[in-house]
């Protein structure tokens, strides 16, 4: 993914909000001097520089705009960005209601009316033979049947983006029996429904099947279930929030993973990522939200 | 082998035991017609329970014979339907059939915890039909009893029919979820329900039968339609049984067939343990003959 921004030849414009922690300034520091990204850093000009010096960054590459506060670094960001002098605008260390607030906002935020904004992850291990892009780490709760439609839609959009044509879609649960006393299983048959009836958009649909039917074919074999991911997805959908976050920190800490993660139904791509995140997870994220303001054809 | 005329109903009779049915209330001018008829031709054996004069009386009216048949007698009604349920209970009779009785009484007594014939599972209606535009029997559930099922009833209904399909031979029927498009859609719990079943189907929880929907009318009996639709489905244009969303849409379906389509029709009351012939006033004689012979033919054999 970042050899295909870096070699685009295209130079995205991303506005950061509230632009003073190391990981980000560190992140950006190479997504610009590989040339693909220009970096507006908003916030307390001082703080900018001195941790631009910190991480042996010359703030000269940055444009430095002062903002009285996190809350106006954050609106001044998203006005930026939803005006086009920006293409991209990422969370510094700004608090994420605060941050998440200025994009939501109806008059001058970046989510159409209606939208339904999630978060898709790509999600590189060892352990698998290929990226699993997972949904939803950080925004939906207990996303309901249009929700997980949404959701779906996001992860399908941005496997595309990574040369995946018809990506193989797991809806996650608990095992592969459908039942009342799992309402997520209801909504993930009537799912794979509107996925045959070409209500999703091209993807080979399948759900509710445990993780390992979705990413174990060995599993699909021993337990006889007649499942076209066959051990094979790129997406899974999680049920909730609770249970994608935990599986994508388990990854983290456990698989050996890095990861490159953004908001999606939001006009323009949005940055936002834990603030523990390493600084080449940041530096993904960034080339992600890069890769998805590409134009659709240069795909 | 999918049937295409309800008279092979009888090929399907042919070198099988012949089944003993119960009438109860049988001193009722509609029923007797048909269970001599059926009962003449040799498809069953009929018992007679009920006012015994008034049972002669009208044989005698009809000028149809009665030697042989066995009768009991019991003027009161009531009595007359607990009598005949609890023959079909102990093993006695295989098949029940309503005389001159309202439906809830006869329900009410099949549904008797004690001594009815609760199998556990939901009663339910099944239509049998001969359309002649189309190029096998088709059966339509549930036009008569349940109101409004619920996905869970639904489940119910769909066993009971596929139980009774396969019994008549058709092993894995194709069964067509309807709804007022193929489309699944929030707004329509009936396209919800069509697309929980076909999931429940795939994931074997419902078995002996493959099952898709929601479809439209048109894409459930018509390929060409389907097909026009971009519709990709196993059970499009070759439906064996016809899951309704509710009694209004069935009873319409139903009463269309008939006076619209001309189609003939057998039906039997599924669900309990035995076979249950419900047939109303309205019904043709042909009607009430084939509902029996379709009672007959998936009867238990044991």
């Amino acid at each position: 993914m970042a050899e295909k921004v870096r070699s685009s030849g295209l130079r995205h414009r991303i506005a950061v909000a509230w632009a003073q922690d190391l990981n980000t300034v560190g992140s950006l520091n190479r997504a610009v001097s590989e040339g693909f990204a220009e970096a507006v850093m908003i916030g307390n000009r001082e703080k900018i520089i001195k941790t631009c010096r910190e991480t042996g960054a010359d703030p000269g590459r940055f444009t430095i705009i002062e903002a009285g506060d996190e809350k106006k670094a954050a609106s001044l960001a998203v006005d930026m960005t939803a005006s086009g002098e920006t293409d991209i605008v990422m969370k510094g260390l700004v608090g994420t209601d605060k941050f998440l607030k200025a994009v939501m906002d109806k008059e001058h935020g970046l989510l159409p009316a209606k939208a339904v904004m999630s978060y898709v992850c790509a999600v590189e291990i060892p352990a698998y033979h290929k990226l699993l892009f997972i949904t939803d780490t950080a925004v939906i709760p207990f996303p309901d049947l249009a929700q997980k439609v949404a959701m779906a839609e996001y992860a399908i959009a941005m496997a595309r983006r990574f040369g995946i044509e018809k990506p193989s879609v797991a809806l996650i649960g608990a095992s592969e029996k459908v039942s009342s006393h799992f309402p997520n299983t209801l909504d993930y048959s009537v799912m794979c429904k509107m996925a045959e009836r070409g209500q999703i958009s091209s993807c080979v649909m399948d759900g509710p099947v445990d993780l390992f039917l979705a990413c174990d074919p060995e599993s699909v074999r021993i337990k006889g279930i007649d499942t076209p991911l066959a051990g094979d997805a790129d997406i899974l959908l999680f049920p909730s929030l609770e249970a994608c976050n935990p599986f994508y920190k388990g990854l983290m800490l456990f698989g050996k993973g890095e990861l490159a993660g953004m908001i999606c139904g939001t006009s323009r791509p949005v940055v936002l990522m834990s603030r523990s995140e390493s600084e080449l997870s940041k530096y993904y994220c960034v080339a992600l939200a890069c890769l998805m303001a590409m134009p659709k054809d240069m795909n | 082998m999918a049937l295409k005329h309800l008279s092979e109903l009888k090929d399907l009779l042919v070198d099988k035991p012949v089944r003993r049915m119960v009438l109860a209330a049988a001193q009722d001018h509609n029923s007797l017609v048909s269970t001599l008829k059926a009962a003449g031709d040799g498809f069953i054996e009929p018992i007679l329970v009920g006012d015994k004069e008034a049972i002669q009386a009208i044989a005698s009216e009809l000028a149809m014979d009665l030697t042989g048949i066995r009768i009991i007698h019991e003027p009161d009604t009531e009595m007359s339907v607990e009598i005949a349920v609890k023959m079909v209970r102990s093993n006695q009779a295989d098949i029940l059939m309503k005389g001159k009785v309202g439906t809830s009484s006869l329900l009410k007594a099949v549904l008797n915890k004690e001594w009815g014939l609760r199998s556990g599972s939901l009663l339910s209606h099944f239509a049998y039909f001969e359309v002649p535009a189309y190029h096998k029997l088709i059966a339509v559930t549930d036009v008569a009893m349940n109101i409004a099922p619920s996905l869970h009833d639904k489940i119910s209904i769909v066993n009971n029919s596929v139980a009774c399909l396969n019994k008549l031979g058709i092993e894995m029927p194709k069964v067509a979820v309807l709804g007022a498009v193929e489309m699944v859609s929030e707004n329509m719990q009936a396209t919800l329900d069509a697309a929980l079943l076909s999931k429940m189907n795939q994931r074997d929880q419902i078995k002996h039968c493959i099952i898709d929907g929601p479809l439209a009318f048109d894409n459930a009996i018509s390929l060409e339609s389907a097909n026009h639709k971009g519709i990709r489905s196993d059970v499009a244009g070759d439906t064996d049984l016809l899951l309704m969303p509710d009694i209004e849409v069935g009873n319409v379906l139903y009463k269309s067939l008939v006076f619209f389509a001309h189609s003939e029709v057998a039906a039997v009351i599924l669900g309990a343990t035995a076979p249950i012939v419900l047939t109303s006033r309205s019904d043709s004689d042909q009607a009430k003959y084939y509902s029996i012979l379709l009672a007959a033919a998936t009867a238990r054999t044991e």
